[in-house]
């Protein structure tokens, strides 16, 4: 029975490939002179410079965090080479003709379409290849509504108030060893802008790949959700199959000023490494928002990708009355090893929020929830509900959760609950009995675990979500 | 490094027993020991230092403390006072039941006992080694197999003013053996103690255990009860723990044997600035075992409570039922608990939950109970009470649930909102 689960849970990793495009890389290394050339290549102002130099200085008296239930070789950050861009991009394409036709079939590749007429109406994509931002798309219909969305490399230049106001409030500098190596070293990512009171028209979307060999990905994101705005942010990630352990250390900082609502849905699906483990990407990401007065923030993640997840997309409820939302399904298989979770900071009265997370473990992957829920002495009447589903998928594999609950404040409700099953046989039999194939019937099982999360995506991302784990959505309905 | 500890491990390089080869392992790892720090995982809640930081007067120690017998109960009392075998144990005891003193074991109760210590409790407790070093008195407890013993054997420590004491029980039950043991602390002046317990419970043997760690005011106290379950062994634990300066207890029951059975019962009561942290470990390193625990606190005032509660299942531990229950009350603005269950999971077929909740009393009870005349602190109280009588009823020994409800009452009504 477990082998057929698991050869139902098997699919080939289809982003595999690898585009032959000319590349500037920075020869691998790391120094003061690195981030010199990183700025100067960006010809960043004076003060961004002043800030990463500030930032690696930091880094260097850090300690890398053991805390995580993953094992993986020491990282040589010497080995890395930590810019990469196309040489096509150097004259910066004014328009999407002038971009190398190479790039944009690669997105086409992965179904990322670059050219506006054949997108899906009502998405705009910002698309990040290795260190560069090669093309943002739907600009001029987003400026009409007056939304920024630019690569962050343009928005120091164009929107140095804003950048310099907000940049590393959410995730300071010396937050964490990762965060402190990326404000070092960051290339590109997203800025967005969603002045007051507007809806955003369109989603947003960022898609990022990592093409060259013996790189790693530094993006940065940054989104401003004026006072009642709102935004729906995608963020979509792959890359090439390879031997080597790739480095990926982003940082995502969302700020929802007094009535605002950011959603943020992720789709992780970098390379996870091979069945034994060979290879794959190390997914050591940031990402933090924070709610003023009646704000809310929306994380969903179906993590799926990746050979080590380090991940914790956290919310600090500073304003009374704000949300708090985190959604997630995380898949590992083979070797994977995943720890990932949230933090909810309850600051303000009658904050809330929600945890829901599925973890499905199969193959030798270890899977681990790790959650942090805290109540602070101001939080009075705040409200907290925390559920963590594990299904374990074959006797090789674990499932782990670490939940830290703390509460100072009396009136403050916390509930957290986690339960551990398997996919029965009991399930299975019925499932086979009305007809269904063993495949067909994981599949249902899986999906019906994750539904919770699933219906928590956009559309487009919960098709995409639901071809990843390999499962028909509509068999699920009802 | 402390120097407290430095201090202790230059004392421990002085005893000299039949237990040397196991301290002498202990006193190496302790040698290689950190200090806990805030960001020690096992003590990140607990300001350790203030065990490091209170120096207690040698020549004020008193002595002449005795342990009051509960009514009823007829119990076998073994007392210590400030770590000194204050009881007699030459009384006749009930056949198969054999207990004596660590400092003058009979070479068979030495080979046991060597086996045993240092075997359960696992060597992560920082405070279980340097009991390891330092219990020169405590009491070995050897039940025969098949032997029933109904009479409680109850071990009491006393802890006075100034007082530091290091105590250790080893107790073992045959197979189909039936025992009930109570460990009990007392003391609310300023000292410094610590209590470890191991018990290997053999093949279908049954295990009664309490452990009240009853001690408060100004006394720091960290110790441990640890568990090994043999195939069909029973376990059937309550803990209750006021707070004190400083309190930290760990049980570990490590299912070694399969179709094991562990019942773990365990509440809190904190008021004013008290500390009470307890860990505990269920290992489920075979199939078929199961595990019930059940945890509820209600801390007060500026009082902190610390929960961490892990069941880790091994790969091998297939058809496991295991769950943990955390819930709390939280009765100030000052108070703060932390909470943490944990799962750690390797096998596939196994059926494991936790949960742990964090509220204040229900208003909608206490207005019910006001608006028929109870007055708000009565209705506190009794809504407390409710809260945590379940498990106390839930006590297999009616005589010892009496002994404590009324100590229950009494914090209960100091605990009222000031």
């Amino acid at each position: 029975m477990t082998e057929q689960i698991e050869k139902a849970l098997q699919r080939e990793y289809e982003a595999g490939f690898v585009s032959d495009i000319e590349s500037d890389t920075f020869e691998p290394g790391l120094n003061e002179d690195i981030i010199r050339r990183i700025s100067a290549m960006k010809e960043e102002p004076e003060w961004m410079l002043e800030w990463r130099l500030k930032a690696y200085r930091s880094w260097l008296e850090m300690d890398e965090p053991e805390w995580a239930h993953v094992h993986y070789p020491e990282i040589d950050f010497q080995s890395i080479s930590y810019y990469s861009a196309p040489k096509s991009m150097k004259d910066k394409p004014k328009s999407l003709d002038e971009v190398d036709p190479e790039l944009l079939k690669t997105y086409e590749k992965l179904g990322i379409p670059l050219h506006e007429q054949m997108m899906l109406a009502g998405v705009a994509v910002d698309a990040v290849f290795d260190s560069v931002s090669v093309v943002t798309t739907f600009r001029d219909k987003l400026e009409e509504a007056g939304v920024i969305f630019c690569p962050i490399s343009e928005a120091v230049h164009k929107y140095p108030e804003l950048v310099k106001k907000y940049l590393g409030s959410v995730v300071p500098q010396r937050d964490n060893y990762y965060a402190a190596l990326n404000c070092a070293v960051f290339t590109d990512g997203s800025f967005v802008y969603i002045p007051k009171g507007t809806k955003c028209p369109m989603e947003l979307s960022t898609y990022f790949r990592i093409n060259e060999q013996n790189t790693g990905q530094f993006e940065r994101t940054l989104i401003i959700a004026d006072e009642g705005s709102h935004v729906s942010y995608l963020e979509g990630c792959t890359a090439p199959q390879r031997d080597e352990n790739q480095l990926h250390a982003a940082v995502v900082e969302l700020v929802a000023l007094d009535d605002a609502e950011i959603k943020y849905s992720t789709v992780q699906n970098w390379y996870p490494g091979d069945e034994n483990g060979k290879g794959g990407i190390y997914n050591f990401v940031t990402k933090r928002g924070i709610c003023h007065t009646n704000a809310k923030i929306s994380w969903t993640q179906v993590e799926t990708g990746s050979a080590v997840t380090w991940k914790y997309p956290s919310c600090i409820l500073k304003g009374d009355n704000s949300i708090g939302e985190f959604y997630s399904v995380a898949l590992t298989r083979g070797a994977q090893q995943a720890d990932t979770g949230t933090k909810m900071i309850h600051l303000g009265k009658n904050t809330k929020s929600t945890i829901i997370s599925k973890g499905i473990s199969a193959g030798k992957s270890n899977n681990s929830y790790r959650g942090l829920v805290r109540m602070n002495p101001g939080a009075a009447g705040a409200r907290n509900f925390t559920q963590c589903d594990s299904l374990l998928i074959g006797d090789k594999c674990g499932a782990h959760t670490f939940p830290y609950v703390e509460s100072r404040n009396p009136t403050a409700i916390v509930e957290h609950e986690a339960t551990t099953s398997k996919v029965s046989d009991d399930q299975m039999f019925l499932c086979q009995q009305r007809g269904l194939d063993p495949e067909k019937a994981v599949s249902m099982i899986v999906n019906g675990f994750c539904k919770e999360v699933f219906k928590e995506l956009p559309m487009e991302f919960a098709v995409e979500a639901g071809k990843l784990l390999e499962i028909s959505l509509e068999g699920s309905v009802g | 490094m402390s120097n407290w500890l430095n201090g202790a491990v230059a004392r421990a390089e002085s005893v000299s027993d039949w237990l040397a080869p196991k301290r002498q392992a202990s006193l190496a790892l302790l040698r290689e020991a950190q200090w806990p720090t805030r960001k020690t995982e096992a003590w990140k809640y607990i300001p350790i230092n203030v065990w490091d930081r209170t120096e207690l007067q040698s020549d004020a120690v008193e002595v002449n403390a005795v342990a009051e017998s509960i009514e009823g109960l007829n119990s076998i009392d073994l007392v210590f006072v400030n770590g000194e075998l204050t009881s007699d144990l030459n009384d006749e005891l009930p056949a198969g039941l054999s207990i004596v003193s660590l400092a003058d074991a009979s070479a068979d109760a030495q080979s046991w006992a060597a086996e045993t210590f240092a075997s359960v409790k696992p060597s992560r407790h920082l405070f279980g080694l340097v009991n390891d070093v330092l219990a020169t008195q405590g009491v070995l407890i050897d039940v025969a197999a098949e032997a029933v013993i109904e009479q409680p054997i109850r071990i009491v420590n006393v802890l006075t003013q100034d007082s530091e004491a290091h105590t250790r029980v080893l107790v073992r039950l045959g197979q189909n053996a039936k025992a009930s043991v109570v460990e009990q602390f007392c003391g609310n002046q300023r000292s410094k103690n610590t209590g470890f317990a191991e018990y290997k419970v053999g093949e279908s043997a049954r295990l009664e255990h309490y452990r009240f760690a009853l001690q408060t005011g100004e006394s720091l106290s960290i110790g441990g009860s640890h568990f090994e379950l043999a195939t069909r062994a029973e376990l059937n634990s309550t803990l209750v723990g006021f707070g004190s300066t400083l309190q930290r207890v760990d049980v570990d029951v490590t299912h070694a044997g399969e179709h094991a059975f562990a019942k773990l019962n365990a509440i809190y009561l904190l008021d004013g600035k008290e500390l009470f942290d307890l860990h505990s470990t269920i290992e489920h390193a075979v199939p078929h075992g199961t595990t019930e625990e059940n945890v509820r606190g209600i801390v007060a005032d500026n009082s902190r409570a610390v929960f961490n509660g892990r069941i880790h299942i091994h790969r091998d531990a297939q058809k496991t039922l295991a769950e943990l229950n955390n819930r709390n009350l939280l009765m100030s603005d000052r108070a703060e608990i932390d909470t943490k269950p944990e799962l750690e999971i390797y096998a596939d077929d196994v059926r494991c939950a936790h949960g742990a909740t964090i509220a204040e009393i229900d208003k909608t009870a206490l207005y019910y109970l006001q608006s028929r005349g109870v007055s708000r602190s009565q209705a506190q109280i009794m809504l407390n009470f409710g809260f945590i009588n379940e498990l106390v009823d839930e006590m297999p020994n009616d005589v010892l649930a009496e002994w404590l409800r009324p100590q229950l009452r009494d914090r209960f009504a100091a605990m009222e909102v000031k």
